[in-house]
């Protein structure tokens, strides 16, 4: 059979196929993993909450709010999943424009800390626009790469992606969101490298990124970022300014030991020394603890997780598909190695999120969504005949 | 582009295999990136665990002191005088006051508590400590006011409310010369105590009692581990380290009896002869116990224990009479006659002067074109030491320290304890000054003139001394010759009544000086009522000897007078006979700014004996104080 052109799949389809089917194609492990590490999301979020003395199902808890965030997230995983994902091929284009729109939205309406519009009130909720934004990125760029896929390794290919990317890493740059734009460049990258694109122009497109490098640091970054970006490298040198959140996340870290001090038994975190514990910092608390046993245990799961989507990458059929799944995985990946180097105090401070962990409703739904996508690409591909 | 018309066989295999190729790449980056993670935390925790767990340790404990309970403060027969009592403070830690709202909390904290606003701001910037200490604002705060504050600790934020122990002083100001207050302490002292426990918002003695014997009353505080949060708000006590070891008591010397008495004797000879100061010390001079000691005008110490107000502290320290200060020990004047004993006793100890000789008195000794007169301008003849005396004729004393001398005077001035502390457990006390050629030369660079010999003979120029200097030299005349450290803590007990430390009398030297020539002096000193010098004291039923004395100070008024001190300091002689060295009983009385007929301390003191013996007479004579602007009798 010739190319598996990239057309809406017919409903009948769906029902032609019998449970039995749809059951093998589905990857339970992937949910399972996703799963696991959303109910540490929750463990975290409650060991959170007795700390805070609030109860445990209050409104405001951290706790309930995850929970609620969880069971939207579990809809938007199910709808998404029975949704055919060949859609989102014919409506990538709509989807482009209406991603920059939000995005400029919540340039123009947002609110959030320090001055940056990060954040839009949505029925009530705070809602994070740029996390959903790296999704729906994941979802243009599968298309724009898979209708190319007989000229992938060319210059155009790579061009016409980054341009794809530039306004809505520009849009979220501007709130300032430096860890967002940060992940709009690595799925960019990955997706291009999964995807086949031509190494010696990604490579020398990397040589003119590194040469820019102190140009941004120039024009770019504003002054608080510089500042947390240059603090990691010695973060005792103002143990009370902006290293302070370092030191005291190192501190959580290392206290945690092999097993932990046990949930809701670490100090940083009940005591609050732990600046941010349940959302970019999440890690500090899970590694004081839960321990080194525990942080295994994180990292396991996320290489269990990626490895099912790369798994998903290579099954599909489709390129969409497998294009798709590459920009989830490199997502995925790109921020759980720069959350947890941030903790850890190898990398920047970067306002990145660890997938699935974080407390916050907009990068657990938009993570529910990629999964829920992957997995309807999951369920509707035919076999690869080659 | 344009799509062709067919499409074109493209063999996909070579993609999919570079696509499974980069996917294994993503993989193998993967795993390495997890992996430095991993060891990046085998580090943290594993093998720099410890050290971290230490610093998280570090970060959510913080030792803090245990108060310990100060001890309280009984008279000689156990009647309490200080006591502790709980009382509510208001305290501010001004790392909590966010600076935009200070101005506001301030003002209605200070609105709640009735003070100044510019009080508080004071007390907040004078805050011995750093910012995350509280500072103490208000002290004994009425439960309703600390329950307001209390409520509106949300709108008034740093503000705390702490339970303390406050000192309640049972008589007031009966004692506070004695027994002192506590007060909160400053920078300096905190920065030269911090090493002993100290803690900025502490109270310490800052007289009195309460100050020489801080360390015992305060006890030593205790120790305790406290977990914090990152605010350094205390979440609970993990461990006490060290309990707290509550202060000892102290048992006074002090007869608040006699002290009452003494009281009521100083107030009646203040209003009668219009002092401005007075001041009334009784001690037993075979101890060197002081049983009352009164100096007037006084502060309440209940005051300072309450927390005294900026103002009210600026009147303390703004009266020209210095309530604040202890006349009896912090302040030095010029002794007058009664230091004739010093001159007398070293004549005839030095044998420049027989038991019998007489020496002719005169009008006045002349030296070179100066004149000295005798208070008495017809002088009295020829005078034996006794009739001198008792008569207290200067120009007796100017020829006897004429053979004395300026530097055996100051010896035996200095035997007698003047021209030193005495060593009272009480703080503050002045030296006085005996004047001799090396005093002169360093003070003035000087010789001593020759007329300077007469005036210090008779505790005149340059002579001050402390009244309590006087009562103690008169003690050892009393009790044949000791000279005694004066007291006001008997005994020191622990919290549970064991006795700490007993009372053991001090004996700062024995005078070498033969009996019979004491005896002599107390017979002089005998002769001194028995003589009517002192009016009508002889007819009190009880056997008084002593010495008058009156001192010119300051400056002259507008007919040329000099203001004068008058005092009176006398023992009692336990079986009425003078001769032997048994009095129980000596006693100072000090008439600041007297300018009456009377020796105003005379009257003083006979009323106070009349009170302590409890006589059924009265000879006071209050005419002879109402009968003023007299300068003449001695």
């Amino acid at each position: 059979m010739g190319v598996l052109k990239a057309q809406p799949a017919k409903v009948s389809d769906w029902a032609r196929n019998s449970v039995g089917a749809v059951w093998r194609a589905y990857d339970l492990q992937l949910t399972i993993y996703a799963a696991l590490l959303a109910g540490l999301g929750l463990a975290m979020a409650y060991s959170n909450t007795v700390a805070a003395q609030t109860a445990l199902l209050d409104p405001s808890s951290t706790f309930a709010r995850g929970l609620m965030w969880a069971g939207i997230a579990f809809v938007v995983f199910l709808t998404a999943t029975a949704f055919d994902y060949k859609w989102l091929k014919t409506f990538a284009w709509p989807i482009y424009l209406a991603n920059l729109g939000l995005l400029g939205l919540s340039l123009a309406i947002g609110d959030g800390v320090s001055g940056a519009a990060r954040w839009v009130s949505v029925f009530g909720l705070q809602f994070q626009f740029s996390e959903l934004a790296k999704i729906l990125m994941i979802v243009v760029l599968a298309a724009f790469l898979a209708g190319r896929h007989d000229r992938l390794d060319r210059l155009s290919t790579i061009l016409g992606a980054g341009v794809l990317v530039a306004p809505a890493g520009v849009l979220v740059m501007l709130q300032p969101d430096l860890g967002t734009s940060l992940v709009l460049g690595a799925i960019l990258v990955g997706m291009l490298f999964m995807s086949g694109a031509s190494l010696r122009w990604l490579g020398a497109f990397g040589a003119v990124a590194v040469a820019f490098v102190p140009i941004a640091w120039t024009y770019v970054l504003r002054d608080y970022q510089k500042q947390r970006l240059l603090s990691f490298l010695d973060p005792s040198s103002d143990p009370q300014g902006s290293g302070y959140q370092l030191l005291q996340s190192q501190i959580a870290v290392g206290s945690g030991g092999l097993f932990g001090k046990g949930l809701t038994n670490g100090t940083q975190n009940q005591l609050d020394f732990l600046p941010v514990q349940t959302t970019d910092f999440v890690f500090a608390l899970v590694a004081e603890e839960l321990g080194f046993i525990g942080a295994l245990l994180v990292f396991g799961l996320f290489i269990a997780l990626i490895w099912r989507i790369l798994a998903a990458a290579h099954r599909s059929t489709d390129p969409f598909g497998s294009f798709f799944a590459a920009g989830v995985a490199t997502m995925v990946l790109f921020q759980l190695l720069v959350n947890v180097g941030m903790v850890i105090g190898v990398m920047p401070i970067t306002g990145i999120p660890l997938p699935f962990i974080t407390h916050g409703g907009a990068s657990l739904i938009s993570l529910a969504l990629g999964l829920g996508i992957l997995q309807s690409i999951n369920l509707r591909q035919a076999r690869a005949e080659w | 582009m344009v799509a062709p018309a067919l499409p074109p066989i493209v063999d996909e295999r070579p993609v999919r295999e570079r696509q499974l190729v980069r996917l294994l790449v993503f993989a193998i980056v993967m795993l390495i990136g997890i992996g430095g993670l991993v060891a990046r935390l085998v580090y943290l925790q594993l093998v720099s665990g410890h050290q971290f767990a230490q610093l998280a340790d570090e970060n959510r404990t913080v030792s803090q002191s245990i108060a310990s309970t100060r001890g309280v403060i009984f008279d000689r027969n156990g009647r309490a005088l200080v006591l502790n009592e709980p009382s509510y403070s208001i305290k501010v830690r001004p790392a909590d006051l966010p600076f935009s709202q200070r101005d506001e909390v301030i003002a209605r904290l200070s609105q709640l508590l009735g003070l100044d606003p510019a009080d508080v701001t004071a007390t907040i910037d004078g805050n011995p400590g750093s910012r995350f200490d509280l500072v103490r604002i208000a002290q004994d705060v009425p439960v309703a006011k600390a329950d307001l504050i209390a409520e509106e600790h949300l709108d008034l934020p740093g503000v705390e409310v702490a339970v303390e122990s406050k000192r309640k002083y049972v008589d007031g100001p009966l004692l506070s010369q004695v027994l002192g207050y506590t007060g909160a302490i400053d920078a300096d002292t905190l920065k030269a105590l911090s090493s002993q426990g100290y803690l900025p918002d502490d109270l310490i003695g800052r007289a009195g009692v309460e100050s020489t014997y801080e360390t015992q009353l305060r006890g030593v505080y205790g120790q305790e581990t406290v977990e914090r949060d990152a605010t350094g708000r205390k979440i609970q006590v993990l461990r006490t380290d060290r309990q707290a070891q509550a202060g000892d008591s102290l048992i006074l010397t002090i007869d608040t009896t006699e002290q009452r008495k003494a009281q009521q004797a100083v107030e009646w000879a203040m209003k009668t002869a219009g002092l401005k100061r007075g001041v009334l010390i009784a001690m037993n001079p075979q101890t060197g116990e002081i049983l009352a000691l009164v100096s007037l005008p006084t502060y309440d110490s209940n005051a300072f224990a309450q927390g005294i107000s900026r103002k009210a502290f600026q009147a303390l320290l703004a009266n020209p009479e210095k309530p604040l200060l202890d006349n009896a020990i912090n302040q030095q004047f010029p002794p007058g006659s009664t230091y004739k004993l010093v001159t007398g006793l070293g004549a005839l100890a030095d044998k420049k002067l027989g038991i019998n000789e007489q020496v002719m008195s005169k009008p006045y000794i002349q030296i070179g074109p100066d004149r000295f007169w005798d208070w008495n301008r017809l002088g009295f003849g020829s005078l034996t030491i006794v009739s001198g005396f008792a008569h207290s004729s200067d120009t007796f004393f100017f020829q006897v320290a004429q053979r004395l001398g300026i530097e055996r005077l100051a010896y035996w001035a200095r035997q007698f304890g003047f021209g030193a502390p005495t060593g009272i457990d009480l703080p503050g006390e002045a030296a006085g000054i005996v004047p001799d050629e090396k005093w002169k030369q360093d003070t003035f660079g000087q010789a001593i003139f020759p007329g300077e010999v007469l005036q210090a003979g008779i505790g005149q120029g340059y002579d001050v001394a402390t009244p309590l200097q006087l009562l103690n030299a008169y003690a050892a005349l009393a009790n044949g010759g000791t000279l005694y450290q004066p007291q006001v803590v008997r005994e020191i007990v622990d919290a549970d009544g064991n006795v700490v430390q007993p009372f053991q009398p001090k004996v700062i030297r024995k005078l070498d000086v033969p009996p019979l020539l004491l005896e002599t002096m107390r017979v002089a000193a005998r002769a001194v009522v028995t003589s009517r010098h002192t009016f009508n004291l002889v007819e009190l039923p009880i056997v008084v000897a002593g010495k008058t004395g009156t001192a010119e100070f300051g400056t002259r008024d507008s007919k040329g007078r000099l203001p004068f001190h008058n005092w009176w300091v006398c023992f009692v002689p336990s079986h009425g006979d003078v001769r032997k060295p048994d009095s129980t009983l000596a006693v100072i009385g000090f008439a600041y700014d007297s300018n009456t007929v009377g020796n105003a301390a005379t009257e003083m003191v006979k009323y106070y004996l009349q009170l302590h013996f409890d006589l059924k007479v009265d000879k006071r004579l209050p005419d002879l104080l109402r009968r003023g602007n007299f300068y003449g009798g001695n």
